[in-house]
């Protein structure tokens, strides 16, 4: 009367923040399951990374510096982007064109900076957030309880 | 004794990481765990033997775990078991209903995992991944039969699904070909410009000498001379060069440049050439490989999206869906696809995991290309995720790896004298982007190099072809995406082109393997260029296609949208090479040289120019959304 209840074992659900298909074929990469070698400290290297460039967006934003901001943004979509993790490189992208003076489609505005700058300001609010919400499912994942 | 060996085997078969002997660790730690009589009221062997038994799961979890396995999550324990093909015990006696260790308890099973039979361990191995697949829900009531019929169809589906994401990549990377060809037919353009110019200042120095000549003559030319002036209004002119004294330089030099013009011409015809063979073959990997393990599994192409490449290949038409796209999964659409009500079939149905070679095992992470050598690639990349991950899909390649933070340092590397096979660059970086890198490069450098970018608008891409770039991987890039960009330009360090017939016995891995491992059997297919041919005139062909432009699942599809209008163009010079001849290159000529010369090189133009690339509609599909 054995039976196999294995079917259904896939991964979790990380919801509508995260990229499945993307984000396995990096977990397809662990050599390990069972400590996830690879893909955490790819993951966690990525925490890291993130904290760094919210508290460099933050500074440009004082200073009014709409190019740093614009390069931040570039920055933090390619590594979100190649994790899956869609909200964060969505609003990343954002402000990567917010701060280029263009729209959230990338086309060209004659917004004046002050606006700029705001768009950019409400952005990196969300984004935060976003990231907030992929750390803790991601932790989680990780069985990272911790803090 | 055999224990010993088959850690030696371990240890040499999970190669490479850094967890190397991982395929059966886990198992011995299990069996470690079970031996330790304290632990008897939590987790012990079964009576029997034959299985083992967690009672108290909290405990278990808390303290045991955390000693043996250094975490404490119980569910990615029962993963890990599913792993190694452990079954949970699953006691349906009606009578009794639970299970005779409690109803807390969880059993699990592998009939090699024996207590007392140490041995026995050695055959227990980690089953291979399955493919992707979203959490499901099993109704057990569903009759069986039914259950086939939809994990047949879902199969199917999930090849189409596989075949029309590698087909955007490969449309995607004809379109970045066609650019690149592009520009160069637009250098010969205005090469060709320079040799009339050439000529006409010949001719017209000539004209002049004629005159003076004429006037001034000695009594030897006089004769010929005259005879020529009068002959002067004819541009057949060039007969006097020989008479001249001095050297016809200005003309020497146009011929010279004519000649080398009609050289480029004659590669750059070589290249679409070899594309449209490739379109071809890929073309027919819409049809998914006859696969002998499932003999029902519908081999075909309904859904809205892929009607036409339905149409384009007619003989697929008679093939048809057993479930239409308004109650079927459409695998267009990611919500359909993450949401799909039903398990894959278990993997047991495809592989038995005893028979399958140990190798095997392993081989949907560590996939081996069969390169000759392990080709070297340079991956420039500022952004450190990126580049781990980049660099671990390489590795998973059987590629050697190096990496530059910028493209100053690979400019700096390859400069030095480093070799590469390939280089993959980032666009944006500090200190030097990639384009200037590439550049540079060029300077004294020809090996390939790919841009990887998210920038991938055509004006974008038609830049970095301009500064000597070969190819776009467009960002994020897949895994799949980064093999087919390494197969395509390193496929002179490529053995036998089957040399992974082994894949094959995953579904999904013969799938990726697709465009090497088909291309035999596509070549021998005679029906498919003249239907190509035949058929891509008519733009109600690509109807069907604009769909996914709606939708797009994945952003690196973008491209496409300048991509088709394109990707027909090497039709026209699809017939045989023999055809190369002097008619079929005027009229090559003719067309381009109706584009006008002030467009060339001039970006923002060159959408104009697509537009007469592809005079058959095809200009709505403009940027998606």
């Amino acid at each position: 009367m054995a039976e196999s209840e294995n079917g259904s074992m896939a991964l979790p659900d990380f919801g509508d923040s995260i990229d499945a298909l993307t984000f396995e074929q990096i977990l397809e990469m662990d050599d390990d399951e069972e400590d996830r070698e690879f893909s955490k400290s790819i993951v966690y290297g990525f925490f890291e990374q993130a904290d760094a460039t919210f508290k460099k967006m933050d500074s440009a934003l004082k200073d009014n510096d709409l190019s740093a901001l614009s390069s931040l943004g570039h920055f933090l979509k390619g590594s979100s982007a190649t994790l899956g993790l869609t909200k964060v490189k969505d609003s990343c992208e954002k402000i990567q064109h917010y701060g280029q003076r263009k729209d959230v489609n990338g086309n060209p505005t004659h917004d004046n900076d002050a606006r700029c700058l705001s768009l950019i300001s409400d952005t990196v609010k969300v984004v935060k957030a976003d990231y907030e919400e992929v750390e803790r499912v991601l932790k989680r994942f990780y069985g990272d309880t911790g803090k | 004794m055999r224990f010993d060996d088959s850690m030696d085997r371990d240890q040499a078969m999970g190669g490479g990481g850094s967890s190397a002997n991982s395929s059966s660790d886990f198992v011995r730690k299990l069996y470690k765990m079970l031996e330790d009589p304290s632990y008897s009221q939590v987790v012990r062997w079964g009576d029997d033997g034959g299985s083992f038994v967690v009672l108290e799961n909290e405990r278990f979890t808390k303290s045991i775990l955390p000693k043996h396995f250094k975490h404490s999550n119980f569910a990615s324990f029962v993963r890990q078991l599913n792993k190694y093909d452990f079954h949970k015990v699953r006691h349906n006696n009606e009578e009794t209903g639970h299970s005779p260790y409690g109803s807390g308890a969880w059993e699990f099973k592998h009939p090699e995992f024996k207590a007392n039979n140490k041995d026995s361990l050695d055959n227990i191995r980690r089953k291979a991944p399955a493919p992707r697949k979203p959490p499901q829900v099993v109704d057990e009531a569903v009759p069986t039969q039914q259950m086939d019929l939809v994990n047949t169809q879902l199969v199917a589906t999930q090849q189409q699904l596989q075949q029309l994401q590698q087909r955007y990549e490969e449309l995607n990377i004809h379109n970045s070909i066609l650019t690149q060809e592009l520009i160069g037919v637009q250098k010969t353009v205005v090469n060709h410009e320079h040799v009339m110019q050439n000529v006409m200042n010949y001719l017209h120095s000539v004209d002049a000498r004629q005159r003076r000549d004429s006037k001034i003559g000695g009594p030897f030319a006089n004769a010929e001379e005259n005879a020529a002036s009068s002959a002067n209004a004819d541009p057949a002119q060039q007969q006097m060069s020989p008479l001249e004294d001095e050297p016809a330089s200005p003309l020497q030099n146009a011929s010279k440049l004519l000649h080398e013009m009609s050289a480029d011409v004659q590669l750059n015809y070589k290249n679409l050439e070899h594309m449209s063979e490739v379109h071809n073959r890929n073309g027919t990997i819409s049809t998914p490989p006859p696969d002998g393990r499932h003999p029902r599994a519908p081999t075909s192409a309904g859904s809205s999206s892929s009607m036409g490449y339905a149409k384009l290949h007619g003989e697929q038409d008679a093939v048809v869906y057993p479930v239409g796209q308004t109650n079927g999964i459409d695998p267009m659409y990611s919500e359909h696809i993450h949401n799909i009500p039903y398990p894959m079939p278990s993997k047991e149905e495809i592989v038995d995991p005893r028979v399958a070679a140990p190798a095997g095992r392993k081989k949907s992470t560590q996939v081996d290309p069969g390169w000759v050598r392990a080709p070297q690639i340079l991956l420039v990349e500022d952004d450190q995720t990126c580049r781990r991950i980049g660099s671990k899909f390489l590795y998973s390649f059987r590629c050697a790896i190096d990496s530059a933070f910028d493209g100053l340092e690979a400019v700096n590397k390859m400069n030095a004298g480093s070799k590469y096979d390939l280089v993959l660059m980032d666009i944006i970086m500090p200190n030097l982007d990639g384009v200037s890198a590439c550049h540079l490069i060029r300077q004294f450098d020809h090996t390939p190099i790919i841009a990887m970018t998210s920038n991938i608008r055509s004006d974008d891409i038609s830049m970095y072809f301009q500064h000597g770039m070969n190819d776009v991987l467009p960002k994020p890039f897949t895994r799949d995406g980064l093999l087919n960009m390494l197969e395509k330009h390193l496929g002179h360090l490529k053995q036998i082109p089957d040399g992974m017939e082994p894949m094959a016995q995953h579904p999904g891995a013969s799938i990726t393997q697709g465009s090497g491992g088909h291309s035999l059997k596509d070549e021998s297919s005679p029906t498919q260029s003249p239907s190509t041919i035949s058929n891509w005139q008519s733009p109600g062909q690509f109807s069907g296609i604009s769909p996914t432009q709606a939708a797009p699942p994945h952003q690196y599809m973008h491209p496409m949208h300048s991509g088709f209008g394109q990707e027909q163009s090497p039709v026209q010079y699809q017939p045989p090479h023999t055809e190369m001849g002097a008619p079929r290159q005027m009229q090559h000529r003719r067309q381009i040289s109706e584009i006008g010369s002030d467009d060339i090189s001039n970006d923002p133009k060159r959408q104009r120019m697509y537009d007469q690339a592809n005079p058959m509609g095809m200009q709505p599909m403009t940027r998606p959304r």
